[in-house]
């Protein structure tokens, strides 16, 4: 019972490190432009997909750990500027839009990459003893790197020109182009870091789960609610509740089914929405 | 504005001329024909009842999904299980759902804008969840079959299990629910719905109570969306979870946006547009829905005002320069 809930654990945390990346994504856009992206799902699984024909031509899973986020950055950018620019006022019509969006991602992944689930195997086989059963270290790798994605992310938003340039369109607009900021461009460049960290997650969730066109459904919805009990634009607040929603999800599935464990996170976060609509780490 | 609205007899007219077309229409055409046709009256009512909570009062609510499958669900179970009449069946299957759109509702309309739209979203899934693994009841992941019973109405004998009966029968209940939706956003209650729509601070200052008038809205269409859920079943003989799944909502959504919303005959262009689409298309490409998502984008980028929009417009131009 111990190893259970410990592995149970871990496994919750990896996980949650996974869903941090993707939520830190939907989170960084809605900071910004205030848009809901109903296809950051979408995303997602592209850039499993996209990682799975790289790791098919070139072998390695490192390669399209770095190329896949790349490419759907630039499928962002492309989103962005040619269709969320005309409308990034209206956030009702940017959902509708973005639903349309993924809608057609979903569908050309099925027309070329077929419905079949695939599978990517794991680079690192090796597995290590703990609390008596084996753990693979893929899963303390994929851990790490997630790990290392955010502190990069952090760096980029505290250190750099167009991370000061972020934070100051999220503060106040006007101000910010009133200054000089090139406001448009920080739309872009957020659109276009948003959408490679939804891929990332996407690569990095692909050995533990089977890469296919739907997988990105369920997982916008977790995102959502990573990004709304850690409060909206609080991107801190996303990581934390990414790791303690699959904690909790994956601890209390050794206990309950899984789909009540969903139930009752789904519940909790009705709650949240009514009482504390700005999140639970929000001021 | 509109100039549908305050002609009611051309209106007369073109809903007559067109409910006497789809009446005739049965014995020109293919049984396949009718079974397209059916399915295509039940999305309309869909799409119309999604209509007044977003074309009219503004609220995107992706929650639809939820009261189409509960009443999917209270028309199979209760003639199925229980051995109810078909016709009470279908009367649970408006009252039911309301009572569950009461109870969403009242949380849901606290909330405003993206907030909304995921409350209603979460409502969905949850619903979705434990249609998928409540097995005694909803059969889970089978879902439930069943058959039927005629009835009399009025002079005469619906049958259900025959596809003409099954045709007539949903034409003539979606037919009523389009005269009674358009009646109810004629009335002072519908120009409610529309000042909330348009400016809702402004509602509220007029004196408004505007989350109660926000609810009222949620549980009419709720009625109406789990009536549409309950036609679908009796048109299908089937129910499944996959009713409830918030992207069932994106049908109305789409249908909407297509035709034009805030129109309600917008949704029934759009309906018919986009079922038309697939139903050609599906001859030669698998994924229909990527043409439905290209038309999505489109329409709401190019023409947010929908194809009768579009259509107003140029024959205002028309008028103005003529």
């Amino acid at each position: 019972m111990t190893s259970n809930i410990a592995i149970a654990m871990m496994n919750g945390i990896v996980w949650g490190l996974i869903m941090a990346l993707i939520a830190l994504g939907l989170n960084l856009i809605f900071g910004l432009l205030h848009v809901i992206n109903m296809a950051h799902g979408a995303l997602y699984m592209l850039g499993a997909v996209v990682a799975w024909y790289l790791i098919e031509f070139t072998g390695s899973f490192w390669i399209a750990l770095i190329i896949a986020p790349l490419f759907v950055g630039l499928i962002g950018v492309a989103i962005e500027r040619g269709l969320i620019r005309t409308i990034e006022d209206k956030p009702i019509i940017t959902i509708i839009c973005t639903f349309g969006i993924m809608l057609v991602i979903q569908e050309l992944v099925l027309m070329i990459f077929g419905g079949a689930p695939r599978r990517i195997d794991s680079p690192i086989t090796q597995r290590f003893p703990i609390f008596e059963l084996q753990y693979p270290v893929m899963r303390i790798m994929i851990a790490f790197i997630s790990v290392v994605l955010m502190s990069g992310l952090w760096i980029f938003l505290k250190k750099t020109k167009y991370g000061l340039w972020m934070r100051a369109v999220v503060q106040d607009r006007e101000m910010a182009a009133g200054l000089g900021i090139p406001v448009t461009k920080v739309y872009m460049w957020t659109f276009a870091v948003g959408s490679a960290l939804a891929a990332f997650s996407g690569v990095l969730a692909a050995p533990i789960v089977s890469v296919e066109f739907m997988m990105g459904r369920e997982v916008l919805i977790m995102a959502f609610i990573i990004v709304i009990v850690g409060g909206m634009g609080n991107l801190a607040g996303s990581v934390v509740a990414a790791v303690l929603i699959s904690l909790i999800q994956g601890v209390g599935s050794i206990f309950v089914s899984p789909s009540m464990a969903m139930v009752f996170s789904l519940a909790i976060l009705i709650i949240v929405l009514l009482v504390r609509p700005q999140g639970l780490f929000g001021e | 504005m509109s100039s549908w609205k305050e002609k009611p007899f051309r209106f007369t007219l073109i809903f007559g001329l067109v409910i006497l077309g789809l009446v005739i229409l049965p014995f020109f055409t293919e049984l396949y024909y009718q079974t397209f046709l059916t399915e295509l009256f039940v999305w309309i009512l869909f799409a119309i009842s999604f209509d007044l909570i977003f074309g009219y009062t503004g609220l995107l609510s992706f929650g639809q999904a939820l009261f189409f499958g509960i009443g999917g669900y209270t028309v199979t179970i209760l003639t199925r299980k229980y051995g109810l009449g078909t016709e009470p069946g279908l009367l649970l299957c408006i009252l039911i759902p309301m009572l569950f759109a009461w109870f969403v509702g009242y949380f849901s309309v606290k909330l405003t804008g993206i907030h909304f739209v995921i409350i209603t979203i979460i409502f969905a899934i949850i619903a979705n969840i434990i249609g998928d693994t409540w097995t005694s009841l909803t059969g889970g992941k089978d879902g439930l079959t069943f058959s039927p019973r005629p009835f009399r109405l009025g002079f005469f004998q619906v049958n259900l299990m025959d596809i003409k009966g099954n045709y007539y029968f949903v034409l003539a209940v979606v037919a009523v629910c389009y005269l009674i939706l358009r009646r109810i956003v004629q009335s002072p209650l519908g120009k409610i719905f529309i000042s909330i729509r348009e400016n809702e601070e402004r509602a509220r200052l007029i004196g408004y109570n505007v989350q109660r008038y926000k609810l009222i809205a949620f549980i009419i269409a709720g009625g109406l969306s789990g009536l549409a859920g309950g036609l679908y079943s009796i048109t299908l003989k089937y129910v499944g979870a996959g009713y409830l799944h918030w992207s069932v909502s994106g049908h109305a959504v789409v249908y909407t946006i297509v035709g034009g919303m805030g129109t309600l005959i917008g949704p029934v262009v759009g309906t018919g547009i986009i079922l038309s689409l697939e139903h050609y298309l599906v001859n030669f490409l698998q994924a229909t829905d990527l043409v439905v998502g290209i038309v999505l984008v489109v329409m709401v980028l190019l023409a947010p005002k929908g194809i009768v929009g579009l259509i107003q417009s140029r024959w205002k131009k028309g008028k103005s320069s003529a």
